[in-house]
Parts: structure tokens; sequence; C-alpha cells
């Protein structure tokens, strides 16, 4: 029936005892099968994670005092453009699409992708296209410093001539090409492949999320595309689409914000729904408001493509009330979500495993940068805090608090069911103690440097700030090393980690992957419960209580 | 049913006559109060922002203790404590629907505040007079600054890229209690002016035909440190310069002073 018999795990090389390290390697580099896809952007993403994390390292260390120690200015300018540039486009969008191979056609009962081999060539676009990017650090003018905006005139021939430049427009046109086929894939598959019974309005709430950021993907990544083609026309055949003299400055900030808006979503929304499926395993209790969930992610999705512009409320060239309502708008669905969160928590039986920690960890770290980002959403306080460490520190709580915090949440929850062994819980929760008080040490004290006055993406700062530059040099050193713990786990485990042999480990999951082996054949089901609820895996294993249900529905309630 | 629904409005009600209370109270706030992060406003301007910046926090973290209340509370106290299933409620329109309106109306009155203020402060003077209005031109440049008064044709105030705590950074004055306009000209790339003590800053975008004017009015003197805070290149850290709110007579002669030099 099935043609390949060996499953090696990600990072696990003492499973490959069976074939030939060269034969796992052709496997794995020409395979179609989206599990094994999943994995290879889930670890390549994470490289990508802890490079980016050492160059923020190595900007901690030079802000760790004031004056110039380690790095030049243009050296820094580089680090935090390639930061950036690598966190946002290398480690939290593939990690979107890491996840989504893995998990969303098993949820949907699915055998595959809808296209298979597509889903292999986006992999490698998204992998030469950020090799492209960063391999500016080898030319001799190094790589692109213009920030990860890449503001026009400052991104043009002039004032940036350096190859680094151009190989990071190129580069990122051709993995941005990579996420729009992948995008293209998810819908699809989300649209046609979805097994018997799996209704929409049954999906789990991480399918629904990954088909909404799909469809952002959709809006926002080709307008990015044509932004960067543009620029490079620019700088290397004479065009002058963005000339200042022509308004070429707005221009480019309303492209890019157009892409740049959404894209912040599309690393948000896919995350949100790994913490959806997290709470209600550990709260042994379905999610709460599933329809009004859905209904919320609907509306962050559809207000996400209406507020780009509040990145350029000081620029005095946009239409404050519009924008500043609409990103205010945000806080209702967002809020929405968070009580759904709370709902599902709420008197369940709560238990403390790993995914459930970092989960909870988000909960309170996602909320402050979401409550600092209703404060931004005003203008007249974003006329003080916007390019200042204030803004810095918020989308660190939002992005880093989303997409950190959720993916270790993912990779403790779905483990057992990639690798078939279950993280060690003792190291899971080092790991999570010491990430969560270095990020907060890093980046809280942050939000004060903004208010009082420290501008962003400078290499020196005033003597006043001294002191709280130094508190957070140091957390972030305390975060470094709050990577350690989870590689250690992921070597013991794979070296001398429990076998799982049952299809939910965890003992109340809902969605269908949590019926299917650990891990799944190369097809995924050998065969599949009936869909009946939002809860298909739940109902199998506990069928008596899928006919209490039933009895009250019969019985009427709101319907 | 119907009862819920009741009691969700009675609790609606109350939300919002909390919230007014609150956003009135905001609006009391005056620098006395903790200006959370925020530098002393050097501005008339200035004071009204720390106010809504006051005001915006005390909603924010209301809305975060409560929040942050419901999960440590439910951390702590709906752990499991038996093997059977607790009750699997999916649904609760009555708070579903409370929770979705009541942020609309925080919000609502937060973005009433905000409208409010930034059309306060984009407020600038019709025919500005000289000794009614200064005016200050400000040219951005990679890296430094230059300031000129076209309203009394002084010499030119050029800096040039220096560090954090160099004595030499370019320094303008400006007349305490008196309306200032700045108009803002890039030369290059997008900077950023910025004086965080006036609690404000805009773009200086090269090309661009409008929005590069404001007024503030200086209400404390003494000197204040100014930033770029727009990316600007490899010296976008040294592009610093000072303003120095002053007295009328000292501003006066500030200006003479930079009369008698002019070179051009």
């Amino acid at each position: 029936m099935t043609t390949i018999t060996s499953h090696p795990a990600p990072a696990a090389p003492s499973e490959r005892r069976r074939t030939s390290k060269g034969r796992v390697l052709a496997s794995w580099l020409s395979t179609t099968d989206h599990k094994v896809i999943g994995y290879m952007y889930l670890i390549t993403s994470f490289v990508f994670f802890a490079i980016g994390g050492v160059l923020a390292l190595v900007m901690r260390a030079e802000l760790a005092r004031p004056g110039e120690q380690f790095v030049t200015n243009e050296q820094f300018n580089q680090l935090f453009t390639m930061h950036g540039t690598i966190m946002l486009l290398m480690f939290a969008t593939p990690l979107f699409i890491g996840f989504a191979n893995v998990i969303m056609p098993l949820q949907i009962g699915s055998p595959d992708v809808a296209f298979p081999r597509m889903n292999m060539f986006s992999f490698y676009l998204f992998l030469f296209g950020s090799i492209i990017a960063i391999s500016g650090f080898l030319t001799p003018g190094g790589a692109a410093s213009f920030g990860w905006y890449a503001y026009t005139p400052l991104s043009d021939a002039i004032r940036s001539p350096e190859i680094g430049g151009d190989l990071w427009i190129m580069g990122l046109t051709l993995s941005g090409l990579g996420t729009i086929l992948g995008g293209v894939n998810f819908t699809t598959t989300i649209f046609c492949m979805r097994a018997p019974g799996m209704t929409m309005f049954r999906m789990p709430i991480f399918t629904w999320n990954i088909l909404l950021t799909s469809i952002l993907v959709l809006m926002a990544f080709p307008v990015l595309a044509a932004a960067l083609l543009a620029l490079e026309a620019d700088r290397k055949l004479g065009a002058h689409v963005f000339d200042a003299a022509n308004g070429g400055a707005m221009l480019w900030q309303h492209l890019f914000w157009f892409f740049g808006h959404p894209e912040v979503y599309i690393v948000a929304i896919p995350f949100f729904g790994i913490i959806t499926e997290i709470l209600p395993v550990f709260s042994r209790k379905p999610v709460f408001g599933y329809i009004g969930l859905v209904g919320a992610t609907v509306a962050i999705a559809g207000l996400s493509m209406t507020v780009w512009a509040h990145h350029m409320f000081p620029t005095g060239q946009v239409l404050l009330p519009f924008f500043s309502f609409m990103t205010f708008l945000i806080a209702v669905p967002t809020g929405v979500k968070f009580f759904n969160w709370v709902g599902t928590i709420w008197r369940g039986h709560l238990t403390f495993e790993t995914p459930m920690i970092w989960a909870l960890g988000f909960l309170v770290t996602f909320l402050f940068g979401g409550l600092t980002g209703i404060i931004l959403a005003s203008p007249p306080l974003d006329f003080q805090l916007n390019d200042s460490y204030f803004v810095v520190a918020h989308f660190h709580y939002v992005l880093f608090g989303t997409v950190v915090f959720a993916m270790f949440g993912g990779f403790y929850f779905w483990w057992p069911k990639m690798t078939g062994k279950m993280l060690n819980e003792t190291w899971g929760k080092v790991h999570f103690w010491l990430l969560f008080i270095g990020f907060h040490t890093t980046f809280l004290v942050q939000h004060w440097l903004g208010a009082a006055g420290m501008q962003r993406r400078v290499a020196d700062y005033a003597p006043a700030f001294a002191d709280l530059n130094m508190v957070s040099s140091i957390g972030s050193l305390i975060l470094a090393i709050s990577i350690l713990p989870f590689l250690w786990n992921v070597y013991i485990t794979s070296r001398h980690g429990k076998k799982v042999t049952v299809d939910d480990p965890w003992g109340f999951g809902n969605s269908l992957e949590w019926a299917t082996s650990c891990p799944p054949p190369r097809h995924n089901f050998t065969a599949i419960p009936r869909i009946r609820s939002e809860r298909p895996a739940f109902d199998l294993h506990y069928p008596h209580n899928e006919a209490k249900l039933a009895l009250m529905a019969t019985a009427g309630t709101e319907e | 049913m119907r009862a819920g629904a009741q009691g969700a409005r009675r609790r609606l009600l109350k939300g919002t006559v909390a919230l007014s209370v609150l956003a009135f109270a905001a609006t009391a706030c005056t620098t006395d109060n903790p200006r959370l992060g925020l530098p002393i406003p050097a501005t008339e301007q200035g004071k009204r922002v720390l106010t809504l910046w006051q005001g915006s926090w005390i909603a924010a973290l209301t809305v975060g203790a409560l929040v942050w209340g419901l999960i440590i509370w439910a951390v702590l106290f709906h752990r499991k404590r038996s093997d059977q299933l607790p009750p699997q409620v999916r649904y609760n329109l009555p708070i579903e629907m409370l929770y979705t309106v009541v942020p609309f109306i925080i919000i609502a009155v937060l973005f009433y505040f905000t409208a409010r203020d930034e059309t306060y402060l984009d407020k600038v003077t019709k025919n500005p007079q000289p000794g009614q209005v200064t005016i200050v031109n400000v040219t951005a440049f990679q890296w430094s600054w230059q300031f000129d008064y076209p309203q009394y044709h002084t010499a030119s105030i050029v800096g040039e890229p220096t560090s954090p705590d160099a004595k030499n950074k370019p320094m303008f004055e400006i007349p305490v209690n008196k309306k200032v306009r700045f108009h803002l000209v890039s030369r290059d790339v997008i900077h950023s002016f910025w004086v965080p003590s006036f609690i404000f800053k805009r773009d200086v975008i090269p090309g661009a035909k409008s929005g590069q004017d404001f007024e503030l009015t200086p209400t404390r003197t003494g000197l204040y440190e100014g930033r770029c805070a727009e990316l600007c290149g490899v010296d976008h850290g040294r592009m610093l310069f000072q303003v120095k709110i002053v007295p009328q007579a000292e501003f006066d002669q500030f200006i003479a002073s930079h009369k008698g030099s002019v070179t051009q």
C-alpha cells in the first residue's frame, strides 16, 4: 500500500539506521510528502531563527553600554536589517508554512496537499531565495543595510549602491514567490480536499487560520513582489518608479506597508491557531464560542488589509482618522479571541503539560503587546512613539509573543505526532521559564526607553539610556541561553525518548491528527472516523460524551 | 434568554458609565501625575498628548488587569481535580455578545479623544506674522540638520554628525509662550524631526508637497535634545541637534547675533 516505510524524525540521526544517510537525504530532498516537506520547512526556519538570534545578540552586546564597542555604524545597520528580514521572512513566514504543511492535511483528513510537487518547489524557492538574500554578508560591501522596510530613496542605487541590496531584493522576490505558491496550495487543499463530513464549520480553528492566512498571502505578497521588482528596475535598469521628486518616497511606503501590515498578521494568525488547538486539549473542554472565534479571525484578516498606513502616521501624508479608527477596530475581534481563549480554559480541568504552559505564556505576553498596540493606534501618541524603542518593544511582544511562544507550544504539542516520541517535560519547563524571564527582561524596559526618547536603529545612544539598555542586554543573554535546554531536550528525546504507541498521547485531542498513528503513515490515515462535530478525534475516544451532546442538541437550545 | 440579554444590557450600561468616568478622570490628569515614561512636556501640545497618554494607559491597564485576572483565576482555581470531564460548554450567547459590544464602546471613547487631539495637533495659523508666529525652516540631510529663520534673514545654522554626548550639536533657539511654525525639508532621503520633550515627531519626506508644517507653543524654557528618528543611512544615530526654549528678550539677542554673521 505505502511505498515509503522509513520516516526519520527531524534532528534524530539515530533513527536513520536502516538506510544509508545518502539515501535518506535523497529521499528527503526529492519527497512530495507534505509531512516531510513540513519538517524541512520547520528545521530550515529554525536555523534561520538561530541566525537571526545571533545577529540580535551582537546588537544587544553593542547596545549594552553607550559608545561604540564591537561594530561600526554600517555593520550595525546591516545587523538590524538582516535581523528583521530573517525573523519575518525566513523564520516566521516559513514556520507558518511548515506547521501548515505538517498539520493541516491531517486535520482535514486529507492524504496530502493539493499540489505536492509544487509544495516541494515552494520550499526550494524559499530556501534559495533566503540564502541569496543573506549572502550579501559575503560581498565586499556587506549585506543590505537600509532597514527591513527598505524605504526609498535610501534604498536606491545612489544611497545604497552595494550589491548586498540587490541580493536582498531579488532573494526576497524569489522566496516570496515560494510563499505565494504555498498560499495557493493551502487554499486549494482546504477548499477541495476535506474528508467526507468535514464541513467548513467543523474544521479545526488551526485549519481555519491557515485558510485565512493563505488568502492574506495571496493578497499581500504579490504587492511586495511588484514593489521589489520595481525597486530593482530603479536600481539597475534606470527606471524612475520611486523618484522622490514625483512622490516616490510615499509610493514605496504605501506599497511596502500594504504588504507589510498583512504580513504581520500572516505570521500571527496561524500561531493563534496553534494556541487555540492547545488550550482545549489541556482544559478537557471544546473551544468556547467556535463560530464567534472564526468570525473574529475573518474580521481580523479583513481589517488587516485596511490599516497599512498606521505605520506612516508621522509622515503627515495619510488620513489619520480613517487609519486610526480601523486600527482601533482590530481590537474588537482580537478582544473576542481573548475571551474565547479565556472561556475555553474557564471551568475546565486544567493540567499544565509543557504545551499548555507555552500557550498560557503566550496569553500573558501577547495581551500586553495588544494593549500597547491600542496605544500606538492613536496618532497623537504614535507621533511620539513611532520609530522609537517603544515600537520595538511593542512588536516584539506581539510577534515574539505569538510566533515563538506558539512555535515552542506547537513543537511540544505535536512532537509525538511528528516523531513518535514525547519531549521531556522537565526540560520543557526549564526551557519555558528561562525564555519567559529572558524575554520580559529584554523587552519590557524598552517601552520606557522609547517613550523617554531613544530612537530605533542606532548603535550609540545618550548616556541617560544606559541602565535600561544594560538590563535589556542581560535579558537577551538569558533569552539566548534558554534555547540550549530545548536543543538538549530534542537530543535526549531522540536518544532515549519513550515511544508513543497510542494515537493521542495527550488523551483529550480534538482534531483528526489525533485519530491516526504517531507518526502517521505515508498517506496519513488507514481509516477516518466519522466527522460529526469540530472534534472528531474526541468524539471517537469519548463516544459516550458525543451521545450526550447529541441528546442535548435534539432537546433544543438556541437554534 | 430574555433575562440574560437584559442583564447583559445592564452590565453594558454600567461599563459605559464606568468608562466615561474614567475618560473624564483622564482629562483631568496633569504633569504632576506619573508620566509613565514620557519626558516632561515642553510645549502646550505636549501637555495635551501627555494627558491622552495617561488616560489611554488607565483604560489599557484596566482591561489588562481584568483579562490577566481571569487567566490567573482559571489557572489557580480551575485545575484538574477529578477524572470526570468538565461540562462541555461550547456557547453562551449573552456573554459572547457582551464581550463583542463592550470593546466597541471602549474604542469609541478612545477614538473620540484621539480624534479631538489629533485635530488640535494639526492646527496651523493661516497668515503667520513675525512676532506672533516664529517660523523655523528645518532642512534635514545625510547626516545632520540646518536651521533657518526666514522671517529674520539670519545666517544658517548648519550641523555635522556628532556622538550623543558631544558638545557641538547644532542648536537653535525659539521663544517661549509664542507659537513656532516648523517647516521641514529634506535634501536627500527620509528623516524624522524628533524632540522627545515636544512629545512629537514629524517625518521629513523628500519631494513632499504638503504635511511638512506643524506648529507648537513652547511653554518651558530649557535646552532639549533632538534626534533623527527615521533610518537614513550610516550616521543616522549621529544626526543629532539641540533646541533651546528661551524668553523673548534672549531670543531677540540670538537673532541679532546671527544677523551680524551673515556670510552668504
